[in-house]
């Protein structure tokens, strides 16, 4: 096999482009019934009562009361509810499922069942605290008292939806006593775990498959279980084949969305030098906490990005409002901390009234510098050369010269960034414990049996990759199906940039192994289990240690025009560095790059959405905005080598990282533009006009 | 369920439509949007359907001296690219939604639809057309303007149905056109605007501007453009604070969830007097 990061065909291009590729939706068994969801039409509210219509024979509904178990969906945080019983906390909370064989007549039943509620006063505002974090590095105090002077701003961040393109769905069967779940999901395992619990049943009893997924982004890691718990408990009463496939409207009114958040950041600044931040971070959670505790460590761990400042005090929040639960997406929390610290350290420089490249220059992390969380950069640290790069290739200092003129409504913004790879603090070596399994044929075919989801990212292709160029084989002897919890074991949820690096690295492991005791025409087995390297020390109630066995690094460089009558923004190129380590298929990171910085960029200037008393406004691909083709500018990006020792065949992530850094250079190509500071985003055009009527400099 | 029919001929569209209550699709971009249910189900029309986009009587674009004639069930990708198709439409049309959209779209059916945000209706507008409404029982002929009377609302009686468009041939020395959506194609309209002119040794001699999502109605005053018109470009430049000042008037928008009326208004009247810049 030739390097491992030449690229070879996508082994699922073929089907995916030729529409052959079935999915859940494509799915039917005889006697199959259809379930849809009755959800809250209130924000907050006790529920009086629930008026069901008399069911006609073979439909049925299904609520909190069916449920065997816990009426909670396991998370980190085990506060959501599979269906309201009282009480509900948000617009589209799920009260209880209509199923039966026509979809006519069940959607009739949704309609007719009459819900009483008492209103209750709901919370939107970021007021209400139920995770609080904090953490300090080095004497922030003293610093602040030692400073010259004092700076602060604060920043703003919106929504996000993660708009894949197959909206979420199950499929579910009860075969002697088994519940069979098969769904577009991310995290089989989240799934199987989650429903043993609203169960209560033995762990044998709940089998779940992955469907081939048609895009994630993250909105596919938690929602999916609650979705499963509820299908199971469907299952469990009626005992027929169901399918629960959400239209794309309800998908993007009730699933999970990414975190609105509002930062405030001050810093100390003596001798021209930041020497001390004090970051607040507050996340909107939305009405049940779930996953938000862990996006709020990555955000505020994430809180010096690429820079290195001595001395921290850092602090979040997860604030409980009445309206739809927030959750994972691609970045995790650190999409809104490297927004507001690379605004902050361009304001800081503008403030100083001293050239911002140069002091950006001065707070770049170095290899041994102490990390935001008092770890260590072990490794090398290529941005210098990153920068530098991506300066030429987009003619950077020219360009910020020229537009420095505003008459020519023209503007180029630069990021720096980087992204933890894999499950923050001991997440691994504690929650996640990831298993894998190589399986030999006597044929000489190897299975892996790996939990990881191919959503469209690459796993399937990378990890086999990985398996035929250690075993020396070629692509072809190597298998790999949607994982199956009865025929895998737990190797994690497919999350966190952790897929190549952590689950990868388990593969190549395994691979080595059986390269070594490879006995042709016998079955064999190799497992593999992660553990943690040694050097890795985390404490997780001071945040103290090393976050993150490695990081990941980008540089973006965005260049835009602003319609001086309209303000529109029109995206013009996007040049990017990347360290992933050692790329493990260069066509299938280069997907990653475009894919998430478009994503990243969009973030920050194109996607709107907001609620009105607890009801999304935008909820369907007209009115929610995301980039088309035309919209989205060439980008040119390159790749830098710098392999990690303990990722396979050097591999880091590189999902989330070409996400993070996307929305501040947009936005800092926009304020150049303009001539006016942004501190919100996305940068909108009626957002660019409030700026330029009230806003100073 | 309701029922449908798919006419033959143009003459038993109009006899079906004579007899029952029922709503003409032409490409159904809107309409099946409009009335879609739970996939897999048929969409929820609440009444019968006359699928009109079948009638190729109605599908030509024909000229005479004075005026362009198009056929009703013409999609919007033939007048893309037909040569008869005024230029400032076609400039409209090339932007309009996405080509798989434009394929089955229809004049007509922007028009009977109403939407206050349709992009084709300010070329319309702009270019004083003229639509031919027809039922058993005769002809109609009334401006774009009398056509339409609110949002989704028309003057169309239930037995009519729009058998063409009619569009005078005029030539401007200026024209400008400008869309913002959300994005760059494939988008609902913020705000849009069309504006034409022409000049002659420094008089304006003919002033349209047409302004769309930012009222009920597509927004063109032609008392306002009235009063400007025999001026010279220098004096309309000289105060074109008052001007604004009328279209301010008239210039109403919403607060959505596409964008707000304090960015709507105010993108409208910066685009109107860019417009008026560029006449010098």
């Amino acid at each position: 096999m030739p390097d491992i990061h030449q690229s070879v065909p996508k082994i699922d291009a073929k089907e995916k482009i030729s529409g052959r590729m079935t999915y859940v939706a494509d799915m039917r068994y005889d006697d199959m019934l259809y379930a849809k969801t009755v959800r809250s039409s209130q924000a907050h509210a006790r529920i009086r009562s629930v008026r069901v219509p008399t069911l006609p024979e073979g439909y049925h509904v299904v609520d909190h009361r069916d449920i065997p178990g816990k009426n909670v969906v396991k998370m980190i945080f085990d506060d959501w509810p599979v269906f309201a019983s009282d009480t509900v906390h948000h617009v589209g909370e799920p009260i209880m499922l209509v199923v039966g064989p026509d979809k006519r007549i069940v959607q009739t039943l949704v309609d007719a069942i009459v819900i009483d509620y008492e209103p209750l006063n709901p919370t939107f505002s970021m007021t209400d605290s139920v995770v609080n974090y904090h953490y300090d590095k080095g004497d922030p105090a003293s610093a602040f008292k030692a400073a010259d002077t004092t700076v602060a701003y604060d920043y703003e961040t919106g929504y996000q939806e993660q708009a894949y393109i197959e909206p979420q769905g199950f499929i579910g069967t009860y075969d002697d006593e088994r519940i069979h779940l098969i769904g577009s999901i991310q995290a089989p395992y989240y799934v199987k775990n989650a429903v043993i619990d609203t169960m209560a049943c033995d762990p044998d009893a709940i089998r779940v498959v992955q469907a081939t997924v048609g895009g994630a982004f993250g909105g596919k890691e938690e929602f999916p279980s609650l979705m499963g718990c509820q299908l199971a408990v469907a299952l469990n009463k009626i005992k027929r084949p169901i399918k629960l496939i959400y239209e794309r409207e309800e998908d993007m009114d009730v699933t999970t969305k990414r975190h609105p958040s509002k930062t405030r950041i001050e810093g100390a600044i003596k001798e021209g030098r930041i020497t001390a931040l004090r970051i607040h971070i507050g996340i909107d959670g939305g009405a049940f906490i779930g996953l938000s505790g862990v996006v709020l460590s990555r955000a505020i761990i994430a809180a010096t990005s690429a820079y290195t400042v001595d001395n921290l005090d850092v602090s979040g929040d997860v604030y409980k409002t009445n309206t739809v639960p927030n959750g994972a997406f691609r970045g995790f929390g650190a999409p809104q901390m490297i927004y507001a610290v690379e605004m902050f350290f361009h304001h800081v420089a503008k403030h100083l009234n001293v050239d911002v490249h140069d002091f950006r220059l001065k707070h770049l992390a170095k290899q041994g510098n102490h990390t935001s969380t008092s770890g260590l950069f072990r490794d090398p640290i290529l941005m210098p050369e990153m920068i530098e790069r991506a300066c030429a290739m987009s003619d950077y200092h020219t360009k910020r010269k020229a537009y420095a003129n505003p008459e020519v409504y023209k503007g180029i913004g630069m990021s720096w960034f980087l992204h933890g790879c894999g499950f923050t603090g001991s997440g691994e070596a504690e929650h996640i414990k990831a298993k894998i399994k190589l399986e030999k044929l006597p044929d000489g075919l190897v299975y892996l049996r790996v939990a990881a989801v191919d959503m469209g990212q690459g796993a399937k292709t990378t990890l086999m990759k990985v398996a035929a160029k250690t075993l020396d084989l070629p692509l072809e002897r190597i298998r790999y199906e949607n994982p199956d919890t009865d025929l895998v074991p737990d190797s994690g949820p497919t999350v966190a940039s952790r897929t190549a690096m952590v689950v990868g690295g388990l593969v190549a492991r395994a691979a080595t192994k059986l390269k070594k005791t490879w006995i042709d025409d016998e079955h064999q087995v190799i497992h593999e289990q992660y553990v943690q390297p040694d050097y890795v020390r985390w404490n997780q109630d001071t945040f103290t240690g090393d976050a993150y066995p490695a990081y990941s690094w980008g540089v973006n460089v965005v260049e835009v025009e602003v319609d001086k009558t309209t303000l529109e923004v029109e995206v013009k190129h996007i040049w990017s560095t990347y360290d992933v380590g050692q790329s493990l298929d260069d066509n299938i990171v280069l997907g990653q790059a475009d894919g998430g910085t478009a994503q990243g960029v969009a973030y920050g200037y194109l996607e709107v959405m907001r609620h009105r008393e607890g009801k999304l406004l935008h909820k369907n691909m007209t009115d929610y905005v995301i980039p088309t083709a035309v919209d989205m500018a060439k980008t040119t990006t390159e790749l830098y080598n710098n392999p990690f020792a303990l990722g396979p065949y050097g591999a880091k992530g590189a999902g989330e990282l070409t996400l993070v850094g996307g929305a501040p250079a947009v936005a800092l190509a926009i304020e150049m533009a303009i001539g006016k500071r942004v501190h919100a985003i996305p940068a909108t055009p009626e957002y660019l006009m409030e700026v330029l009527h009230h806003a100073n400099d | 369920m309701v029922s449908h029919v798919i006419p033959k001929t143009y003459a038993e569209a109009l006899t079906v439509l004579k007899a029952g209550n029922h709503r003409v699709i032409a490409g159904g971009t809107d309409m099946m949007v409009r009335h879609r249910a739970w996939a897999g189900l048929p969409p929820l029309f609440d009444k019968p359907v006359l699928f009109a986009f079948t009638l190729s009587e109605l599908k030509y674009v024909k000229e005479d001296e004075q005026v362009i004639c198009i056929g009703a069930m013409t999609d919007l990708e033939t007048l893309l690219h037909h040569e008869r198709t005024p230029a400032l439409l076609r400039q409209v049309i090339a932007i309009m939604a996405s080509p798989a959209i434009r394929y089955v779209s229809t004049l007509a059916g922007n028009i009977v639809n109403a939407s206050p945000a349709a992009d084709s209706l300010l070329a319309l507008y702009a270019l004083d057309a003229q639509v031919v409404l027809e039922s058993t029982s005769g002809k109609r002929i009334l401006s774009i303007e009398k056509t339409i009377v609110g949002p989704g609302k028309t003057v169309l009686h239930d037995d009519e149905m729009v058998a063409e468009i009619r569009i005078p041939k005029t030539r401007f020395t200026h024209t400008m056109f400008r869309k913002v959506g959300g994005r760059r194609a494939d988008a609902i309209t913020k705000i849009g605007f069309v504006g034409c002119a022409t000049v002659n040794e420094g008089i304006i001699r003919d002033l349209r501007l047409v302004f769309n999502a930012v009222a009920p109605v597509v927004v063109r005053e032609k008392s306002v453009e009235a009063l400007h018109v025999g001026h010279s470009v220098k004096n309309v430049l000289s105060d074109t604070d008052t001007l604004m000042h009328h279209y301010s008037e008239h210039i109403k928008p919403i607060d959505d969830q596409r964008s707000n009326q304090h960015y709507r208004k105010e993108a409208a009247l910066r685009l109107a007097r860019h417009f008026l810049d560029t006449l010098a």
